[in-house]
Formats: C-alpha cells, sequence, structure tokens
C-alpha cells in the first residue's frame, strides 16, 4: 500500500487541491477515496459482475460444457426453463426450504440469545457452542450428521426407530428428506440469528431497565416496551439475510443428499448444478441461475423497500 | 414459546406495581425452570453431535460396530484414527486448505482495511451509494457465482490453482469485512491522526501507525469470519477446482466419501474433529471479538 499512498507526500498541491480536466473535476478527496476502494470493486468486477453478464450471456446460448461450442439461441433456454416440471418442482421446493429454515431458525435463534442474555452461569460454554456450531465447517456438520443417520452406527437412526419416528434411512425417505435437511441445515445456522440477536439486546442500554423499574413496569411490560422494539428491526434484517441465504443454499443440501432421493430435495441451487454439471448443459445452467438471481434481486428489492430494515437499527 | 416471555424476566426484580395473581415466589421458580430448562435443552441439542463426533472419533472401527456405545471405553479405545491425516490423500486436502485459508485472511484484512479508511476518512463523491453497492454481495449466491466463473476461470487459466479459489472467496467476505472496517474506523477520533499531520507524518504514516493498531478488534473479527468462509467453503472449492490434487478440505473429504467404502466413520470423525478444533478454539477465546462484530449496523 505504501506505494501508492507516497505520491501524497511528494505532490503537496495536488494533495490540497485536485485537478480538474475541463469541466470534469476530480478532487483529492475523490481520487484517494476512489483509490481506496478500488481493490474491492475490482474484486467485486472480477468475481460477481463480470459472472453474472457471463452468465447472462451464456443462457442465450446452447453451450454444451464439454465442447464448448457458441451456439446462439436467444430466449430459447428460458423458454424451455419455464416449461420443464423440475424447474417448478425445485422452485416450489426451494421455497419451503427457504421459509422453513428461515421460520425454524429465527425462534430458535432469538430463544438462544434471550436465553444467553439472562444466564450468569454457563453463558460462556453455551455461547462457545453456538459460536461453534456457526464457525464449523457445513461439510463437518453433514458428515456427523450423516454418521448419526447412519442405518448400521447411527444414533439418531436408531432413537428414531426406537420412537418409530421412521424406519429407514431418514435420508433416504421422499417425504421425510426435506423436513431431515431443514432441520440439520437449522442446527448450523440458527447460531447466525443468535449473534446479530444478541448484539443488539448486548446494546440495550441497562439505564431503560431501570428506568422502567423506577416506574413501575412489569417485567413482561418492560419486554414489550424496550427489548422486543430494540428486537424487531434486528430481526426484520435477519429475516432478509437469512432468507436469501438459505434460497441460495447449496452445500449443505447437495453434501446431505445431493438432490435426491429421486428430486425430493432439489432446490433451484441443486438444479443449476446438476443441469450445468451433470447433463453438461451450460447455457441451460445458467438459464436457471439467472433466474434465480432476478427472482432474489426482485424479492429483496421489494423486501426493503417495503420493510425499510435499515430504518430500524440502531447500533 | 413460554421460555421467550420466561426469559426477560429477571429473579431478583421487586415486585413493584402491577404484579400478576402469582406470587414472587412463584413467578420466579417458573421464571427460574423456563431459563435453566431452555438452556439444558440448548446444550443437548448444539453438544450431542459435537460430543458424538468427538467420542467416536477414538474408537476402533470394530468398536465401533459393535453398537452404539456413549463412551470410549478401554478395550475399544484408540488414537490411531488420527493417523488419517498422514494419508497423503488428506493431507493434501488439508494443506491446499490452509494455504487458500491464510491467502484469503490476508486478502481480506489488507482489503478491508483500506477500503475501510476509505469510506471512514475521505469524502468522495457516491460513497454512500458504492457501500450501498457492495451489500448487493450478500444476494450473489456462490451457485449463481461458481457455474459462470468455472469457465471463465478456464479460460483465464485459474481453474486449479490457489489463487483463483482466493479470489472468489475474498470477494465473498467483502460485503462483511468492508463495513465492519468502516464502522469501526468511524469511532476512532479523526483528531488523533490530525496530531500526527500536525507533527510532520504523511497521510499514510498516520494510516499505519495511528489507525491501524487501533483496528485490531474489527481485524480479529474480520479474520474470524474470513476463516469461517475459507475454510468450510464447499461451493466455489467444489467447482472451481475439480482436479483432486488441487482441491481443499471440505470437497475433497466429500469426494473421498462418496467414492470409497475403504475409510470407516470412526477415520471421518477423527479427522472432522481435528479440522473442526481452529472453529473451537476461536468459538472459545474470540467470541467478545465476534460479538463485537456483529454489532455493526448490518445494512
Amino acid at each position: 500500500m505504501a506505494t501508492d499512498m507516497e505520491p501524497v507526500d511528494q505532490s503537496r498541491r495536488f494533495y490540497d487541491d485536485g485537478i480538474s480536466i475541463g469541466g470534469f473535476e476530480i478532487t483529492s478527496e475523490d481520487f484517494w477515496g476512489w483509490l481506496t476502494i478500488l481493490p474491492v470493486l475490482v474484486l467485486y468486477t472480477l468475481v460477481a459482475l463480470i459472472p453474472i453478464g457471463f452468465a447472462f450471456v451464456a443462457s442465450l446460448h446452447n453451450l454444451p460444457l464439454l465442447n464448448p461450442q457458441w451456439e446462439f439461441v436467444g430466449l430459447d433456454n428460458y423458454i424451455e426453463v419455464f416449461q420443464i416440471d423440475r424447474f417448478w418442482g425445485s422452485m416450489w421446493r426451494g421455497f419451503v426450504f427457504m421459509v422453513g429454515s428461515t421460520v425454524i431458525q429465527l425462534v430458535v435463534g432469538v430463544w438462544m440469545a434471550l436465553v444467553l442474555n439472562k444466564i450468569s452461569r454457563g453463558s460462556r460454554l453455551l455461547s462457545t457452542l453456538v459460536f461453534t456450531s456457526y464457525l464449523i465447517p457445513t461439510i463437518i456438520v453433514t458428515m456427523v450428521f450423516l454418521f448419526m443417520l447412519d442405518p448400521y452406527d447411527g444414533v439418531l437412526h436408531a432413537a428414531g426407530t426406537q420412537l418409530g419416528l421412521w424406519d429407514d434411512y431418514l435420508l433416504g425417505n421422499t417425504s421425510l428428506s426435506m423436513t431431515a435437511v431443514i432441520l440439520i441445515s437449522s442446527w448450523k445456522f440458527s447460531a447466525f440469528v443468535t449473534l446479530f440477536t444478541l448484539a443488539q439486546l448486548q446494546s440495550i442500554p441497562d439505564r431503560f431497565y431501570e428506568a422502567a423499574k423506577v416506574c413501575g413496569a412489569t417485567t413482561w411490560e418492560m419486554f414489550r416496551d424496550i427489548t422486543l422494539p430494540r428486537l424487531y428491526g434486528a430481526i426484520l434484517v435477519v429475516i432478509f439475510l437469512r432468507a436469501v441465504f438459505m434460497f441460495n443454499k447449496y452445500d449443505i443440501i447437495y453434501q446431505l443428499t445431493q438432490g435426491g432421493p429421486g428430486s425430493a430435495t432439489t432446490t433451484m441451487p441443486i438444479l443449476a448444478y446438476r443441469e450445468t454439471f451433470e447433463l453438461g448443459a451450460y447455457g441451460m445452467g445458467n438459464a436457471v441461475a439467472i433466474v434465480m438471481f432476478l427472482f432474489l434481486l426482485v424479492s429483496g428489492i421489494l423486501y426493503l423497500k417495503h420493510m425499510n430494515p435499515s430504518q430500524e437499527v440502531q447500533t | 414459546m413460554s421460555t421467550q416471555t420466561g426469559g426477560d424476566d429477571t429473579p431478583d426484580e421487586p415486585s413493584l406495581g402491577r404484579s400478576f395473581r402469582l406470587s414472587h415466589t412463584y413467578r420466579s421458580l417458573i421464571y427460574r425452570t423456563g431459563l435453566y430448562g431452555s438452556m439444558t435443552v440448548l446444550f443437548v441439542i448444539l453438544g450431542f453431535p459435537i460430543y458424538w463426533m468427538a467420542q467416536n472419533a477414538f474408537k476402533t472401527r470394530l468398536g465401533l460396530q459393535e453398537g452404539i456405545t456413549f463412551f470410549p471405553t478401554p478395550d475399544i479405545f484408540t488414537v490411531q484414527q488420527f493417523d488419517v491425516i498422514f494419508n497423503p490423500t488428506v493431507g493434501r486436502y488439508l494443506l491446499n486448505s490452509v494455504i487458500v485459508t491464510i491467502g484469503v485472511v490476508v486478502t481480506v484484512i489488507v482489503v478491508s482495511l483500506i477500503a475501510g479508511y476509505g469510506l471512514a476518512r475521505f469524502n468522495y463523491k457516491h460513497k454512500v451509494k458504492t457501500a450501498r453497492f457492495l451489500l448487493v454481495g450478500y444476494m450473489f449466491s456462490p451457485i449463481v457465482l461458481a457455474i459462470p466463473l468455472y469457465l471463465i476461470w478456464d479460460t483465464l487459466g485459474l481453474l486449479n490453482r490457489y489463487v483463483g479459489l482466493i479470489l472468489a472467496l475474498s470477494a465473498m467476505s467483502m460485503p462483511f469485512a468492508v463495513w465492519l472496517m468502516w464502522k469501526y474506523i468511524q469511532t476512532i477520533p479523526a483528531s488523533m491522526e490530525e496530531s500526527a499531520w500536525v507533527a510532520g507524518a504523511p497521510r499514510w504514516r498516520g494510516f499505519l501507525d495511528v489507525i491501524v493498531p487501533q483496528t485490531k478488534p474489527a481485524m480479529i473479527a474480520n479474520s474470524v469470519f474470513a476463516f469461517a468462509i475459507a475454510w468450510g467453503d464447499f461451493t466455489f472449492a467444489y467447482i472451481l477446482m475439480p482436479d483432486d490434487s488441487a482441491t481443499t478440505f471440505p470437497p475433497g473429504i466429500f469426494r473421498l466419501f462418496h467414492s470409497s467404502w475403504e475409510t470407516g466413520w470412526p477415520e471421518f470423525m477423527a479427522v472432522s474433529l481435528l479440522v473442526s478444533l481452529p472453529a473451537l478454539l476461536f468459538a472459545f477465546f474470540l467470541q467478545s471479538y465476534l460479538l463485537k462484530g456483529f454489532k455493526i449496523r448490518a445494512l
């Protein structure tokens, strides 16, 4: 970085006045400001903007993965995407996965945060567990759960069959596998909600509660009038983030079931992967990815416009 | 959600004002039961899978097949399963993971420090718009990006190269890292830097000597989150590192798991335990920094 900053030293005049070329004026603030953010923008362009554009172009072509011959087909891929059954099925399953896991994570996460905020003994240990479940790699989570659900040595499998909840391999069960995948991913990702909510809870000054106590508020009233309004904004943000992340979730579902059995857990990201790398239809896979992206973009903007969570969150 | 309403009670709260029909003793009892009951339930739910992984990592394969036991008894106890890291394949995956993770953490810290400083200290045109644009990064899902990146990286020759994966993962960590750094540097008084300038230090020295040391908490939070993203990433590594010798741990172990039945559960649990140890240590020692990281405005 030193090399970028060096000229400041030598050209004090530029540093103070900036430059103007014709009517186009660049102040020194503009110049250095943009320079500092440039690396991030370059990364974004390279890893996000170019790929999205590339995906859009590729989705207009018929493009076999192994022998990339660009054959322009216009919107054919999109027309095909909307006509195939597996697209609508996967969209529905993705929706179920998104809503189910977001709701579970929200309830469990807020519950955990409220408990963690109140307990005095054991809180460090419990929060260690919460943080661990968030930081632990997804593959470990799936390995452990696959092991626990293993029909021969699995403890959860044994428990479930004893209780009569399921009698076969749980993840091979067409009607239960989606629920199982939702619960297992909630095990890992509830921690995100907890961290976010806990940070908000801890930022509520004690004097609010003291004042309420002096005024004779009951604990329920304190919860309703102090804690909840403070949490409300954070919860709006967290719903948004969790819903976006879960809609896009690819790794944990793929690691647990590879979209199976049959297509019982094939959500949209899995479909995009399968179209691209298993069926080798690169253009088609990109069309699915673009549809996903647009769907998310539109619903995201609508949510943010409607709820305006940034107004609610106070540090 | 009885616990949620119970969670707001404080046991030592004097029953001023309107009190319910229940006496203080009973309310306090219900509250304590709810609170410590929830705590126990959460302990079991969160702790059991980790405990199960840890205890089975110390069992022999035969011992594991004999049936479900809750503790590795002496006759089936072994530490031999940890030899799996000396297995050249698994060792290779781990080495690749370490290289990629270090690369991502360093890139994220350097880039986010500079960008955060710029956002906090320079007033340039469209600054807030740019920052908001960075947040759009939250919307880019790894799978949507990785599919087009596959061919782009292929053309650029970055497929199966550490650099390619490091760039992709750094970009994923950026929205959080830059925002955290921005908000954090805003809390450092500008006058501290100004006094350095008055003393004759050039701007970059002020940045290096005054700002950088003070951003330690934010840097720790950023590096832990960057670590978590890089160490745990599956999607990008799976697609951008298709070659088995180039791939990182998560896709590697996934392929190993699905390609051979030779390796048994105890080995997998042993290597899982090893790989999750950094996460456990970070969680235990750095939790205050992590919480601080989450205190920033997310949007």
